[in-house]
């Protein structure tokens, strides 16, 4: 088998975002999107760390805290958002939320 | 460091609990999925020497972050609120999987014409510790930082204005 | 003395007393009546007289010029440069239109000042001014005109300022309820307008043959033809020119018929009487009447290149100026055989005037210019002073009018009591002495009696005749002569002497000492006029003439004239030539059968025919009964309106309502312009307007617009996932590109 390349680290986030990504696209319910939004966060930060340790930098590290923080406060938000809009149409079902229809 | 088992085991562990968050009808089991898919990804932080992220992972994202959303599945009951998956448009689904498998190629086309194919072996050349960490954020990094925290602030507020917007619904 | 430089004031004084008196006269007279009255007259009187002082001043200037001319320009009109033609306005002082000016002024500033007095108490007293300075202004153009386009500007404005003034009291209508006054304008100012019509050609012929219209270039052009024996061509022929002047010669005399009253367009003149007395004194008489005269005069170098030519009219086969001739001694003889039929006071002055120009016409045309000239001169005098002294009369037959209604007496013919009317008159001599007096001079003058003005003038006339042997011409004058001391004997007889035929008449009145004043300046220039052209015979004062013509002072009006009637050395073909002024035998003859025969005529008219006739205001006049009497109906008024006049109404009334109305306007306008614009508008709006530009593009780019919008609007369904899709994609396409293309 060899050694484990940066290669292999980077073609298991590549499969993690994509997978991310699909939930994005194909799911109905609003908070397993914003999981799969997470799951892509995480994919990347996945990659940034390989990178650190391929190219023995610690900035890829101290991105990844950012990244991480920034997620936090993003996921606090957009749940708060979700719950108020579940008080005035009491359905998660992101395809009933299309009043910006044009 | 290049033991591959450990690299399969916990990328199948990884992959797995990816495609049941995304397949599950139950949110409760979608967000219990993501759980292990952080944890998984933690250990890998480890495995490539980043501890102070593999501790972050583990208490924030895992621990925080998806603590708040069982919270909010929970309180919406929406483990009941599953369906189907698609009603809008029976060409989103063929679309976005060929996208996704055009993404994968592409990938896989980078990974196999370019990268370097050695240096993640031997002991790690750097010291990647909390203590490095923890100079490099406020030394090199002080402005982002101080920038993350009145992100953090604002993010606290805001949700503290969604929830008391409308007296009557809240 | 130069005073050349005073020249444009000559025309522009008399303006700006126009401009008074219509601007404000009324104002002032209407305000204050006496002193208004006041104002406004003797600032038109002020400004006439300036002229006048301003034309004695030109005369002395003249003197010391050597009498050469001086030409004045005021500005310049006309300038077409492509066809080398140019018009300017400028006063030409030569010694003929220094005498043209003097006159003019002269008598017209005593007429003014006369009728200061005349039209006292008038409502429209500052209108009158104001016509009667315009008056002014267009004859100085006239007379001091340096081309004839000017000249016909002065001509055009004299006869606009005589239908002004004829109708000047334009709403009294007579007993027929017709507007008698506004009629007899109207009919002066059409006749005129076919006099006009002749100038207008006879210009074009000029400009086309000389290419210019000023009087230098076209007289020293013509006398250039002539004596190189050239032809003009006109219209790609070639003509002898004498032929072009011949026909421009007879359409002047086309105009001075029009303007001078002569056959066949005299008829306006009798009519004319309807205005106010200065009026006709002035216009009727002395000025305007002698434009036409002074035409040919000034034109003199055309008709003796027409004579020296040998050309003649064609279908008459005489030359222009032997018509000329002979339609001023028609005339003189006609009109004063008219002249006896007439009750009116101021119609006998005018057929009386008619037959004067006559004379003076007859002499322009036999080429006694000087002679013309002179006569002129001294008629204006007599007949200003015969038309005054009338208006004196008729103010006093008014005076006894009233005076008599006032005192409550019936008087004869109450309703319709007419001043003007010689048989209401009589025995005035006693009532108005000093228009009895003055009045009788310039009846003698007129008459020809020696030593008065008269008598040298027409003298001359006749000489001129006699010696060149034109008899036909010399009878007629003479037998005119004969009815002019006739007719004047009967008015006099009639107006002044016997006893008065009515009440009115006796209790007449003097007029105002205004009035008669002047009347006496003119009766002192009528003696002595004569003596501007006396031929000295061989006395003492010949010689003292002589040598004072020596010392460079000209005191005879024939060397004063020489200077500006130019003086052809030709010979001419029918062999004319001057009367010089040396004593002759033939001139005793001429004079002692003329003084004869205007003595019996006179003498018959007053102790034989008129002594005791009419008695009474209805007697009928004695010769009645005689064939003289059918002059009365001969005037051509009515074969005009049985014969031309008509015929012009038919004509006129055809070509307007069918050609004008049926073809012009109804068939042309109304289908070919109006349908066809309609329906080319109709296309434009439907075809073109709606369908194509407001459906077609406007609508059509909106239709466009919005099936665009339409279709991208199908892309905003709202569903968050479609947005997620479209997002990834581009991010795919990125990367895409990214990867395999930017490599």
């Amino acid at each position: 088998m060899g050694e484990v390349t940066i290669g292999w680290y980077v073609a298991l986030s590549a499969t993690l975002f994509t997978i991310g990504a699909l939930g994005v696209l194909l799911r109905r319910n609003a908070i397993i999107i914003f999981m799969s939004i997470e799951l892509m966060l995480n994919a990347a930060n996945l990659t940034f760390v390989a990178f650190a340790r391929h190219l023995n930098d610690l900035n890829g590290q101290v991105i990844v805290f950012f990244v991480i923080t920034v997620a936090a406060a993003e996921v606090a938000v957009g749940l708060a958002l979700i719950v108020a809009i579940f008080r005035s149409k009491n359905s998660i079902n992101i395809d009933e939320l299309h009043m910006l229809k044009g | 460091m290049g033991n591959p088992i450990v690299f399969i085991i916990l990328a199948a562990i990884a992959l797995a609990s990816a495609l049941g968050m995304l397949l599950s009808r139950n949110a409760v089991h979608s967000a219990l999925f993501l759980v292990l898919n952080f944890s998984t990804i933690g250990v890998l932080f480890l495995v490539l020497n980043a501890p102070f992220l593999f501790v972050t992972q583990i208490t924030i994202y895992a621990g925080a972050i998806m603590v708040l959303f069982l919270f909010v599945v929970m309180l919406l009951g929406a483990e009941r609120l599953g369906g189907r998956g698609v009603e809008v448009g029976s060409w989103q689904v063929p679309v976005s999987i060929i996208l996704a498998l055009i993404l994968l190629v592409t990938f896989g086309y980078v990974l196999l014409n370019g990268g370097d194919p050695a240096g993640m072996t031997g002991e790690p050349a750097i010291a990647s510790g909390p203590r490095e960490i923890g100079l490099t954020l406020f030394e090199t990094y002080l402005f982002p930082f101080e920038l993350a925290s009145v992100l953090l602030l604002v993010a606290m507020v805001g949700v503290v204005v969604l929830r008391t917007k409308r007296g009557k619904d809240g | 003395m130069n005073a050349f430089g005073l020249a444009p004031l000559i025309i522009f004084i008399p303006a700006a007393g126009f401009l008074f008196n219509a601007l404000f006269g009324r104002r002032f007279v209407d305000s204050d009546r006496k002193v208004g009255e006041r104002w406004s007259g003797w600032v038109a009187a002020g400004a006439a007289l300036s002229s006048f002082v301003i034309a004695v001043m030109l005369a002395a200037s003249l003197v010391a010029n050597d009498f050469e001319a001086v030409t004045v320009t005021i500005l310049d009109w006309i300038t077409i440069p492509a066809a080398n033609f140019s018009v300017s306005w400028a006063i030409q002082v030569d010694t003929l239109a220094v005498t043209m000016m003097l006159v003019v002024a002269g008598v017209g500033s005593l007429i003014h000042i006369y009728a200061i007095g005349y039209m006292h108490g008038d409502p429209d007293f500052s209108r009158f001014f104001a016509y009667m300075n315009m008056f002014i202004f267009f004859m100085l153009i006239l007379v001091s005109a340096n081309n004839y386009l000017m000249l016909f500007v002065g001509w055009e404005g004299v006869g606009l300022c005589s239908y002004l003034l004829i109708g000047f009291w334009f709403d009294r209508i007579d007993e027929k309820k017709k507007p008698m006054n506004a009629n007899a304008a109207r009919k002066a100012f059409v006749v005129n307008r076919v006099g006009d019509f002749g100038m207008i050609l006879a210009l074009i012929l000029l400009f086309w043959a000389f290419g210019s219209l000023d009087f230098d270039a076209v007289f020293h052009s013509a006398e250039e033809i002539f004596r190189s024996g050239h032809e003009i061509s006109l219209f790609g022929t070639e003509v002898s020119i004498g032929l072009v002047l011949t026909a421009v010669t007879a359409l002047f005399l086309v105009g001075a018929a029009g303007k001078s009253a002569q056959i066949p367009l005299y008829v306006w003149l009798p009519d004319a009487m309807a205005g106010p007395t200065p009026v006709s004194a002035l216009i009727h008489a002395a000025t305007m009447v002698t434009a036409g005269v002074y035409l040919i005069v000034r034109s003199n170098i055309l008709y003796e290149i027409v004579r020296a030519s040998g050309e003649t009219l064609p279908l008459i086969g005489i030359s222009s100026p032997a018509l000329v001739a002979i339609t001023g001694a028609a005339t003189a003889l006609l009109a004063g055989l008219i002249a006896f039929t007439q009750f009116d006071v101021k119609k006998v002055l005018a057929y009386s005037t008619i037959s004067q120009l006559g004379f003076m016409i007859a002499a322009a045309g036999m080429g006694a210019y000087v002679a013309a000239m002179f006569h002129l001169i001294v008629h204006a005098f007599f007949k200003a002073l015969l038309f005054l002294g009338s208006g004196n009369v008729i103010h006093g037959m008014e005076h006894g009018h009233h005076h008599l209604s006032e005192h409550g007496e019936e008087s004869e013919h109450d309703g319709d009591f007419d001043p003007q009317d010689m048989r209401n008159m009589g025995g005035l001599r006693h009532r108005m002495k000093t228009t009895f007096v003055v009045f009788t001079i310039g009846a003698l003058a007129l008459a020809g009696v020696v030593p008065l003005a008269g008598f040298w003038s027409k003298d001359e006339i006749l000489a001129h005749a006699e010696f060149n042997r034109q008899i036909g011409v010399e009878i007629a004058l003479i037998l005119a002569a004969i009815c002019t001391a006739f007719y004047m004997g009967r008015q006099l007889s009639m107006v002044f002497l016997r006893k008065p035929r009515t009440e009115a008449a006796s209790h007449a009145s003097e007029s105002p000492r205004l009035m008669t004043w002047t009347l006496i300046v003119l009766a002192a220039l009528t003696i002595l006029g004569g003596l501007l052209n006396v031929p000295f015979f061989s006395t003492g004062a010949a010689r003292l003439a002589e040598e004072a013509h020596d010392l460079g002072l000209n005191l005879e009006l024939e060397q004063w004239l020489e200077h500006s009637l130019l003086s052809l050395e030709l010979e001419k073909a029918d062999g004319l030539v001057d009367v010089p002024n040396t004593p002759l035998s033939v001139d005793f003859s001429v004079a002692g059968i003329s003084t004869v025969v205007a003595l019996a005529a006179l003498g018959l008219a007053l102790f034989v025919v008129y002594r005791n006739r009419p008695a009474t205001a209805e007697d009928p006049d004695p010769l009645q009964k005689t064939p003289i009497w059918w002059f009365s109906v001969l005037p051509l008024n009515t074969l005009y309106y049985r014969t031309i006049v008509p015929a012009f109404n038919a004509t006129a009334s055809w070509l307007a309502h069918t050609v004008d109305w049926r073809f012009w306007h109804d068939w042309f306008h109304d289908r070919v312009i109006r349908d066809g614009y309609v329906a080319l508008a109709h296309f434009i709006d439907k075809t073109i307007d709606m369908a194509i530009i407001d459906n077609g593009l406007v609508n059509g780019s909106a239709r466009a617009a919005r099936w665009c919008a339409f279709q991208l609007r199908r892309t905003q369904t709202g569903y968050i996932r479609n947005y997620a899709l479209a997002v990834f994609l581009g991010v795919i396409v990125l990367v895409v590109y990214i990867i395999f293309v930017a490599n």
